[in-house]
């Protein structure tokens, strides 16, 4: 960092000394966004199926959990988990270990509701005739709702995971050595704020986009695969009609691909 | 023939307490209810059916929508619990007052269910939609199944499509291969609820035929929901008429369409003349 050149113009030369601290802080914010993502896209499981229980001693603490976490902001999250939590615990958590719990404790919560969204697409016709066949309720779920949800949503959830990648930015916030953190040191370390920051908006870039260029190509691909599933359309009215019932539609068509272009975060 | 009501105060064993002509009914009917009842959030939408379907007969339902013929299918089907009322299936009680017996659980197996909508798994082809449920459900094993599984596309024609996807079936053959897979679980009793109703004219006809052939070569009892009168009059060994969910008459097709008992079949019957 001693050799940064600290020389008046316009200077693309901070560039290479800068890379390896940036690198460093750029393994941590991946080493944090995979475990959140892993974590969350495991946990986000259970958490949908008890908000859609119909116990209602199961399904209100999800609800309430899942509301906390989309009405707050993701800061305010961080900073509790960071300081709150530990005081209310009596146990000191170490820095790295808090933010990967606020994180995915956030995730979470976005991702039980794109589960949730996707096995209630399926349309319920569906179920019962897997009930008349004998089916038990594990297995609807596990063949017959899951890999229809899933595969529906792969769109949202990956834009979800590419958002969380971005925000993983915030714990620069709480003194975590990331990507940003590093960023803004080496910027006011060299006055080069300008060089600094587009390095670093670039390296988060080279990851998100093709990220979600893969997103957008999944979407297309759902999109496709839909309009060929569509039944042949029915004459007149009584096709319309036919094609605006529920569950006439295959559960791939455009839905979550529009959704996820009204709303990336698939709120 | 008196245009009786049905009433709770019959015996069990006495003739159905509908408007009643009973010549087409074997008196060993696969299934018989008695009494069912069901309502939702207090609308009594089903009430006292006494419905029987023999094995080897076709049994259409007709009436308005919202009459409850599908409550009743779905109620046989065990998709609804009913609140009150008594079912036998195969000569055994399977719902007694209301509550499911222990001949249930054995006997819930001989019944399939066809609905309105397609409900293929669209995730999984042709073959896969009708081995999944014989081998986790049945325990059977891959070998068989696919044997089987080509018999039962052949039934309904559908042989050439076994390892189709499902989302490039057109609508006449999802309702094929929906029939197909039901006939996986070797039930002894379909029931049909509008499943021709988003097809054209032809097609229903082909579909309904198959059931037609089901009930000659294989014996199996059909409850079926149709708004094709052509087919009800000609395939159907009785017609159950609904209306405010009861079962007004229950009747071969040429009483049903030629001397109907009660106003509201009359009525039914002169709104949908062909
Ligand atoms: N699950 C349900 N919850 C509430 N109401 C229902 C339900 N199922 C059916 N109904 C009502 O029961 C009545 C009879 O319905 P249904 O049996 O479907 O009639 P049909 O099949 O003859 O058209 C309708 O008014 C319908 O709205
Ligand atoms: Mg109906």
């Amino acid at each position: 960092m001693n050799s940064v050149n600290l020389a008046y113009e316009f200077d693309l030369s901070v560039i290479g000394p800068a890379l390896p601290t940036l690198l460093d802080g750029l393994w941590l914010t991946l080493k944090v966004a995979t475990i959140t993502i892993v974590a969350s896209a495991v946990l986000g499981f259970p958490l949908a199926v008890a908000r859609m229980s119909k116990i209602e001693v199961i399904r209100w603490p999800a609800q309430l959990y899942i509301e906390v976490f989309r009405c707050t902001p993701l800061l305010i999250q961080l900073l509790w988990v960071f300081y709150a939590l530990p005081a209310l615990l009596g146990v000191d958590l170490p820095g790295e270990l808090s933010i990967i719990i606020a994180l995915t404790a956030h995730l979470t919560a976005f991702m039980s509701e794109t589960y949730r969204a996707g096995m209630q697409s399926v349309p319920v016709e569906q179920i019962e005739a897997a009930r008349m066949l004998r089916l038990n309720r594990v297995q609807i779920l596990r063949h017959i709702i899951v890999p229809q949800a899933f595969r529906q949503q792969i769109p949202t959830i990956l834009s979800l995971n590419v958002s969380m990648f971005k925000d993983t930015s915030l714990i620069s916030a709480l003194g975590q050595a990331d990507l940003t953190f590093q960023g803004n040191i080496l910027a006011s370390q060299t006055y080069r704020p300008m060089e600094i920051f587009t390095l670093v908006a670039l390296i988060y870039f080279s990851i998100a986009f093709p990220a979600t260029l893969f997103t957008s190509y999944i979407e297309r691909r759902l999109i496709t695969s839909g309009s060929r599933g569509a039944p042949p359309p029915a004459s007149g009215l009584r096709g319309t009609l036919a094609r605006m019932r529920p569950g006439q539609r295959p559960v791939e068509l455009s839905r979550p691909a529009l959704k996820s272009l009204l709303k990336p975060e698939g709120v | 023939m008196t245009e009786a009501k049905p009433t709770l105060d019959k015996t069990p064993d006495a003739d159905t307490g509908t408007a009643t002509v009973t010549d087409a009914v074997p008196d060993d009917a696969f299934l018989r209810t008695r009494g069912v009842s069901k309502s939702f959030h207090g609308r009594h939408v089903l009430k006292e059916a006494d419905f029987r379907i023999g094995s080897g007969e076709i049994a259409v339902l007709i009436g308005k929508s919202g009459s409850g013929k599908s409550t009743l299918l779905r109620v046989i089907a065990g998709l609804e619990e009913p609140d009150a009322g008594d079912i036998d299936l195969a000569g055994q009680a399977v719902v007694r007052d209301g509550e499911y017996q222990e001949a249930w659980k054995e006997l819930q197996g001989q019944i399939g269910m066809i609905f309105q909508s397609y409900t293929l798994w669209p995730h999984m082809n042709v073959l896969d939609n009708l081995t999944i449920a014989p081998r986790l459900a049945l325990g059977e094993t891959e070998a068989q199944l696919l044997d089987r599984a080509e018999r039962a596309l052949t039934e309904v024609g559908m042989a050439h499509h076994l390892r189709s996807r499902c989302t490039q079936l057109s609508g006449g053959e999802r309702q094929r291969v929906a029939i197909a897979r039901a006939l996986m679980m070797r039930p002894r009793l379909l029931l049909c609820d509008e499943i021709t109703s988003a097809l054209d004219p032809p097609v229903a006809a082909e579909v309904l035929g198959v059931l037609t052939k089901l009930k000659e070569e294989e014996g199996i009892a059909c409850g079926i929901v149709t708004h094709d009168m052509a087919f009800a009059s000609k395939a159907a060994d009785r017609i159950c008429f609904f209306e405010d969910g009861l079962i007004k008459e229950d009747v071969p097709p040429e009483h049903a369409f030629n001397d109907p008992q009660t106003p509201g079949l009359q009525a039914f019957i002169d709104a949908v003349r062909f």
